[in-house]
């Protein structure tokens, strides 16, 4: 196990490596930089820039330096924990993305719990009473979450929200709690705010999951073991819980390596709907006005995090599965 | 400085208004506190000798009451230079009537339209209470502008009259002097701009960041706290004052901002030294504190109908207006309309300058833009898009201008499109058996028409579609980013593409007529011709257009021009070719723009302009003198 984790970190420096490299010729690939979108965007609403000024941010940035030097002072940077700077913030990407990472840790995380509580049940329900009229009902209830497209549904609930409850458009909680202590009131708006986007990220995770977990189960309720175990006369949960769920949870495992990176970027296309202040809508922003070091570290970020969820969800899955071998680095 | 005594004296020099109101002065509620304490010296010490009196009652306006919380909603944390652009503080400013009058600076005077003195008040401090004195003017000159580390691309264009400086002098502790060879009309207009040219900025403050006066091993100490490359970083980012980010940056600006980006909402508080006071002495601003709070641009028409805001209209459309109308009873507030300044809300811009020769040719044929501008229905566009509250009009200055005449407004703007087919039949495209015109080398006359807008600018492109279809000009339009837009027009891929009009459709005769004339890159009627004159010929290409060579050599005589008169007749000169020419084909302006104001807000005009240029948005009607009543 050990020589298998010690394989896997080392494979993960060139990966990362292809991946950083990836990342930057990606960002760097349209043409201009984020200097003339500025330009333009200011332009645009009848604001002027002076061109030498705009000259002298170029050079300030090292804009006018090789694209491979200015690669290699990025990925050097990162690796003494300097991610570089943000120009459209002007602060150095590590302040401008800490702030809102704690709220999207916690968002995501809600709503993993929330799509969990949510599917297992109905899997299991939809498993145990297949072809049912309720294995229908509930599936189609999880398929109208995926089908139905997250900005709208977050829209129709913000509408909601805001007509029956008062709940303020928008945002994680009131605006006069922003940048307050923790406190009861602070919490319960945030809670309030909290509802939609947990129902609306929610929801369109759901279905996936419960289509999974019902046809895993129903592969292994059909199973000669389990057949054995009902008719030696075992409890029908006991029957259903002890191993056949247990077995099913493989692609669950499996899950977890996709799982850290989402807890981080959180849903974008919501996020942005709803004025969230979570890392999404900053990724998506720094990508639009190729603010290259913002989006590349937080790109780069979540690599990491997808390198370190894969090796974790691996060894999940050996604890779990005993049938599955580790047999890294040996041929 | 000026003595206790000096200061009585100067009070009595001015006038004796000031000194009768002076009694009824009132210390707002919010800083009795800390004047009671000791930390703040009382209202009179604050403010200047002379500070400047709004005459509420010649503004239509009344005096207010101390006191309340602005809430406005912003898209970006960039965003907060909405906060320099509205509180509109300039060393001389565009009152209502567009004329450029003293603010900050007591007075000044202007001699051959070259050598500018300036006065300044005495008293006037800082926001941290430090004098404003000539000291800052200075720095900001020879520490700042023309000091090669900080300003490494030399002084800004509008410094420099033919390539050369200016002299500088500190005439006396209050007062400077720019002295030019030749006249600079630029200078002045460049002051008052919503994004101000910062001639003065706070040495006391900003020394400890430069090289020349901080002991070298403290420079270093704070260049590493604060993570900044060097020195010139640090003195860059602490010294911004137009996008207000360094909470410790002192300032003249009504409001000052508390909070350091990033943050999800900006504190700006009141500046205890704010030079403005009503006519009975009260100091203004009276409001105490701006919220700005940051939103996503798609989210703040809803939040603004639902009473987070109390003073909005960026972000707001006309298309808007029915919700927040809706909603206003509810939430109590009112949606005032206000006339937009551009020139034309939507225009469209034949590239003179693409690159496929056959289209150049047709483009650069003034015939061919009049047709163009005769095919599209101006009225129907009125009242389809804008309920016909809007103008008809060609891509002009505006009614409120001093410098409109109806002939500009409505050349080759009515809708006559037999006189357009004339036109087009007789530069010699012929139409083909579809009914789509050919163009000389056989290829059918197709216009492809770029575009990096919203809804509007799509809207209004589908019905002039149809338009340049009857006259046998296919149009296919295609949305892209505006960045890319923006370099596809200047490497002549682009053959038209949609822009507002004029930025300063309400221009006065002393504000520079770059937009009618090749400057820029950035233009999207010439953009070579523009770089080559940016350039100094290094780019671009040489204007080959005889009336587009008279426009840039207008402006320049523009640029040296010393009286008004001068400089009104060439702004006449200038609208009447760019007009006649049609170099850019307008649609409507006066579109009307919704400004939500809560119910309680007093002194916000029911009817104003928005515009960036040159009334600063809000910032012309002073925000300053905005207050709360109670409910």
């Amino acid at each position: 196990m050990l020589r298998y984790i010690a394989y896997r970190l080392l494979a993960a420096i060139p990966t990362l490596f292809l991946i950083s490299a990836l990342v930057f010729i990606i960002i760097e690939l349209p043409p201009g930089d984020y200097f003339e979108t500025y330009v333009a965007e200011l332009q645009a609403q009848g604001e002027t820039v002076d061109p030498k000024k705009i000259e002298y941010l170029k050079q300030e940035y090292g804009f006018d330096q090789p694209l491979i030097e200015r690669y290699f002072t990025w990925v050097g940077g990162m690796l003494q924990g300097d991610f570089g700077y943000s120009f459209e913030y002007e602060l150095p990407v590590s302040e401008v993305v800490g702030n809102r990472l704690w709220l999207t840790i916690l968002v995501s995380t809600i709503t993993i719990i929330f799509t969990w509580l949510i599917a297992f049940p109905i899997g299991i329900y939809s498993a145990t009473h297949q072809y049912s009229w309720s294995d229908y009902g509930l599936t189609f209830l999880g398929l109208l979450g995926l089908a139905t497209p997250n900005f709208l549904l977050a829209l129709i609930l913000l509408y909601f929200a805001n007509v029956w409850f008062g709940t303020s458009i928008g945002h994680l909680m009131d605006a006069q709690y922003i940048d307050q202590p923790m406190s009861w009131p602070k919490f319960w708006s945030m809670a309030e705010h909290m509802v939609i986007p947990v129902i609306v990220i929610g929801t369109a995770g759901t279905a996936g999951m419960i289509r999974r977990l019902r046809a895993n189960l129903l592969d292994e309720l059909q199973k000669q073991y389990v057949v054995t175990a009902r008719a030696k006369g075992v409890p029908p949960t006991r029957a259903l819980l002890k191993y056949p769920l247990r077995m099913s949870l493989n692609f669950f495992i499996a899950d977890i390596g996709s799982i850290l990176p989402a807890v981080i970027s959180g849903a974008e296309v919501v996020a942005i709907v709803l004025s969230l202040e979570t890392t999404g809508p900053l990724l998506i922003r720094a990508l639009q006005s190729q603010d290259m070091y913002l989006a590349g570290s937080f790109l780069m970020f979540l690599a990491t995090l997808t390198v370190i969820g894969v090796l974790v969800s691996d060894i999940a899955l050996a604890i779990l599965d005993p049938r599955i071998r580790l047999q890294g680095g040996r041929r | 400085m000026i003595s206790r005594a000096g200061w009585f004296a100067a009070m009595a020099a001015a006038a004796t208004f000031t000194l009768v109101s002076a009694g009824f002065a009132e210390e707002p509620p919010s800083l009795k506190e800390a004047v009671e304490s000791g930390k703040l010296p009382p209202m009179e010490e604050r403010l200047p000798d002379v500070p400047r009196v709004i005459d509420m009652a010649a503004h239509g306006k009344t005096n207010g009451a101390y006191g309340g919380t602005l809430r406005m909603l912003m898209a970006d944390a960039k965003d907060i230079r909405m906060m320099t652009i509205y509180g509109y503080s300039r060393l001389v400013g565009f009152n209502e009537q567009l004329e450029i009058v003293p603010d900050i600076l007591e007075s000044f005077e202007v001699e051959e339209g070259r050598i500018f003195t300036f006065h300044l008040r005495p008293g006037h401090r800082w926001s941290d209470g430090h004098p404003f004195t000539a000291e800052d003017f200075r720095y900001a000159w020879e520490d700042v502008e023309t000091n090669e580390a900080l300003s490494r691309g030399g002084a800004s264009a509008v410094m420099l009259v033919d390539g050369e400086l200016p002299t500088f002098e500190v005439v006396d502790e209050l007062t400077v002097r720019y002295t030019w060879a030749k006249p600079n009309p630029q200078f002045l207009p460049s002051l008052a701009g919503a994004s101000p040219n910062y001639i003065a900025q706070p040495a006391h403050y900003l020394k400890q960041f430069h090289e020349k006066y901080a002991t070298a091993d403290e420079l270093a100490a704070k260049v590493k706290a604060a993570g900044s490359r060097d020195w010139v970083a640090l003195h860059t980012v602490k010294a911004r004052a137009y996008r207000p980010e360094n909470p410790e940056l002192p300032t003249l600006e009504p409001w000052m901002n508390t909070t350091p980006p990033p943050a999800e909402r900006f504190v700006f508080k009141r500046n205890p030294f704010f030079h403005r006071v009503d006519g009975e002495g009260n100091q203004l601003p009276y409001i105490d504190e701006v919220y700005l709070g940051i939103s996503s641009a798609d989210i703040i028409p809803a939040k603004t109908g639902t009473g987070d805001s109390d003073l909005q209209a960026r972000y707001l459309r006309f298309d808007n207006f029915t919700f927040l109308k809706e909603s206003s009873e509810q939430h109590k507030f009112d949606v005032k309309l206000w006339k937009d300044g551009t020139g034309s809300q939507v225009a469209y811009l034949p590239n003179l300058n693409v690159s496929d020769p056959v289209w150049r040719e047709l483009f650069r044929d003034a015939r061919f833009r009049r047709a163009l501008s005769l095919g599209i229905h101006r009225e129907e566009i009125n009242q389809q898009f804008y309920y016909g509250l809007a103008q008809p009009a060609a891509n002009s200055v505006l009614e409120g201008s001093p410098l409109y005449k109806p002939q500009y407004a409505q050349a080759y703007a009515e809708y006559d499109p037999d006189r357009a087919n004339a036109l087009l039949d007789e530069i010699g495209l012929k139409r083909g058996a579809d009914g789509v015109r050919l163009l000389p080398d056989g290829r059918r006359a197709e216009i492809i028409i770029e575009m990096a807008g919203g809804t509007e600018e799509t809207d209004v492109t589908q019905l002039v579609t149809e338009y340049w279809g009857t006259l046998g000009i296919k149009v296919f339009s295609r949305a892209m980013q505006l960045d890319n837009m923006r370099r596809r027009f200047l490497s002549g891929e682009t053959m038209m593409s949609v822009w507002a009009g004029l930025n300063v459709g309400l221009a006065t005769p002393d504000m520079p007529p770059e937009e009618l004339a090749p400057v820029s890159a950035v233009q999207g009627t010439w953009p070579q011709w523009g770089q080559y004159l940016e350039t100094n010929g290094v780019a671009g290409e040489k204007i080959d257009v005889p009336e587009v060579a008279r426009l840039a050599e207008l402006f320049q005589a523009w640029r040296v021009s010393s009286t008004t008169e001068e400089r009104t007749a060439i702004w006449h000169d200038m609208l009447a070719i760019y007009t006649d020419q049609v170099f850019t084909i307008g649609t409507v302006n006066g579109v009307l723009q919704p400004v939500v104001v809560r119910n309680t807000l007093k002194n916000v005009p029911a009817e104003g302009i928005y515009a960036f240029s040159p009334v600063s948005f809000f910032g012309v009607y002073m925000p300053d003198t905005f207050w709360f009543d109670k409910e």
